[in-house]
């Protein structure tokens, strides 16, 4: 079986020292680097591509929020911070593990475990967004719309959405082909998502998606969506 | 703007009293005059009343300006006491000088034929006249002292008040500071550590923290201390933090030896420290140089705290207000403190403490 990659973040090296101590006894798991501030780790998530990160919160000149927020594509994560529960609150994160430091074993081991039960649903790319001060982890594979909005890509999922700053031509080349796909000039659709294709008068397509949404394919986009629906 | 308020309406106070109170007294003896006399003459009577509102104001103003360039204000009360009671009989006798002389001379104007020589006279009336000023001097002393005293009383009272809660508020802070989670938690993380990589280093760690826990738990009330055992207490604080840091905390301490023993507010050092990496040090990547300087300049002791980076705008912190607060009230508003950003990412924190 694969190891588990794992990058170590922290800007105190005894932190560091103590997360490796702390993971001598998982032999199924591999640490690929460690860094010790957020752009140094940027660097080696881009060419070591590790599954999990063990990221302090605290560092000098980024967070480990700004790290995370700066990633294209971002990995497992389990936070370390030496801040109490509700200091922590205070940063809004939903849904994210973090261990306090000092982190006592039995802890560790039960955010190991959880990470287990996670990692089984693989082949999950997800960003992380902050919007109106949430931070949001969001899979690609939920998401169903994308909208251009000026100079911000609205993602739509589940029943919420949030705002990415970045043009949906950028956007587009990020993303993986399998997955979306581009209906026409302002809309980005999940091909998951295609409840019905319905062929509109003058050869144009107009798409249902299962949310609802029908967004309508451009004359040039709709000669490629119905390539790619045949094959 | 309160302090500058206060001296206006006190004077006011003062001479509403003086004019009220003179002329009351003046009224009365009018009264008296008018009721005893057989020829009784309004120009006499005006001129009586004028001439005593006159001459008592101006005895007793003299005798203010005496007790305010004498600094009786600050006295206690049995110091003010021992000042009161002779001042009394003097004012008794300017009193009987002032008002035999006045009357004498209104005898000679008025009824033209000097009946007596002023000696005669004087000794014919100074007893009386003395007995009944001193009375009214003694009373016009104690009411202008005392209502003083009850003002400085309740000041005193309010500002100590006020220190109580500052001092505790300081404490408090402290405590929050030192037992500062993040430093706390990330000291015993970092101990945790030590004790397998370096024992030793792990056992001396344990003894800086728990001195630190010590010092704030337990010395809370205490508001001065001497500048050598602060900053041993910083040196502690630093060799602690050093530990953690490792190459990215430098720092530089050049006390003055003559200054050791001199008193300064405890913990104001400390904090300035304590700034110096949270907002210095622990930002930076690199870390960088914290130096702390003392140096005696013109009845100042002046001690500075300088860290690399920026000054970040906005208020100050809860450290530094308190320390802004502590110093002001402890020194009474003779003691400064400034934080400013030098060239260079320089941020130098100076508290100025007059010596002696």
């Amino acid at each position: 079986m694969k190891k588990l990659k794992i990058l170590i973040i922290d800007d105190e090296r005894n932190a560091r020292e103590e997360i490796k101590l702390l993971l001598k006894s998982y032999p199924d798991v591999e640490i690929i680097g460690e860094a010790k501030n957020a752009d140094d780790a940027k660097e080696q998530i881009d060419i070591k591509k590790p599954d999990l990160l063990f990221l302090d919160i605290q560092m000098p000149e980024k967070t480990g929020f700004d790290l995370l927020e700066s990633l294209d594509n971002v990995p497992q994560v389990i936070f370390t911070t030496a801040y109490d529960q509700y200091a922590v609150k205070a940063f809004e994160v939903s849904a994210i593990d973090y261990l306090m430091k000092p982190i006592r074993e039995e802890r560790f081991a039960k955010a190991m475990e959880q990470l287990k039960v996670k990692s089984a649903s693989k082949n999950d790319d997800r960003i992380f967004v902050k919007d109106r001060q949430q931070y949001h982890f969001i899979s690609w594979n939920k998401v169903h719309l994308i909208e251009s909005l000026d100079n911000y890509a609205r993602l739509f999922f589940d029943d919420k959405s949030v705002f990415l700053k970045t043009s949906l031509n950028l956007l587009e080349q990020k993303l993986d082909e399998s997955l979306f796909f581009r209906v026409n000039r302002a809309q980005i659709i999940n091909l998951n998502y295609i409840d019905k294709i319905i062929p509109l008068p003058g050869g144009k397509l107009k798409v249902l998606l299962k949310t609802g949404d029908a967004p309508e394919a451009s004359d040039r986009q709709s000669v490629k969506l119905k390539k790619l629906v045949k094959t | 703007m309160k302090q500058q308020l206060s001296p206006k309406i006190n004077i006011s106070l003062y001479w509403k009293c003086q004019f009220i109170g003179w002329s009351v007294a003046a009224l009365y003896w009018e009264y008296r005059g008018f009721t005893r006399s057989t020829h009784f003459s309004w120009l006499l009577a005006a001129l009586q009343f004028i001439s005593d509102v006159v001459i008592y104001i101006l005895l007793t103003h003299l005798y203010r300006n005496y007790a305010l360039r004498h600094n009786f204000q600050n006295l206690n009360l049995g110091q003010l006491l021992k000042r009161i009671i002779p001042g009394a009989v003097v004012m008794g006798v300017a009193y009987t000088l002032a008002t035999t002389v006045k009357l004498y001379l209104f005898q000679f104007w008025f009824f033209q034929s000097p009946v007596q020589t002023y000696a005669d006279f004087f000794k014919q009336n100074a007893e009386a006249i003395f007995i009944g000023g001193t009375r009214l001097m003694s009373i016009w002393l104690l009411a202008y002292h005392m209502y003083h005293y009850a003002q400085r009383e309740i000041r005193t009272s309010k500002e100590n008040a006020r220190l109580a809660i500052i001092s505790r508020e300081a404490q408090l802070s402290n405590l929050s500071a030192q037992l500062n989670p993040h430093f706390l938690f990330n000291s015993l993380n970092n101990i945790k550590a030590l004790v397998i990589d370096n024992p030793k280093s792990a056992r001396r760690a344990i003894d800086l923290l728990s001195d630190l826990l010590r010092t704030s738990l337990y010395n809370g009330e205490i508001m001065q201390i001497s500048l050598r055992d602060e900053i041993n207490l910083v040196k502690d604080y630093l060799e602690l933090e050093k530990l953690r840091f490792e190459e990215r905390l430098q720092f530089a301490i050049n006390v003055d030896d003559d200054l050791v023993a001199i008193q300064i507010p405890r913990l104001c050092i400390q904090t300035l420290v304590e700034n110096a990496i949270k907002h210095g040090i622990a930002k930076r990547k690199d870390g960088g140089l914290i130096t702390i300087r003392t140096e005696k300049t013109g009845g100042f002791v002046k001690i500075t705290v300088q860290n690399p980076g920026f000054l970040e705008a906005g208020d100050d912190g809860v450290g530094l207000k308190n320390l802004r607060e502590r110093l002001a009230l402890e020194y009474k508003g003779r003691a400064t403190f400034a934080i400013t950003g030098e060239l260079d990412d320089i941020v130098l924190a100076t508290i100025s403490i007059p010596s002696a």
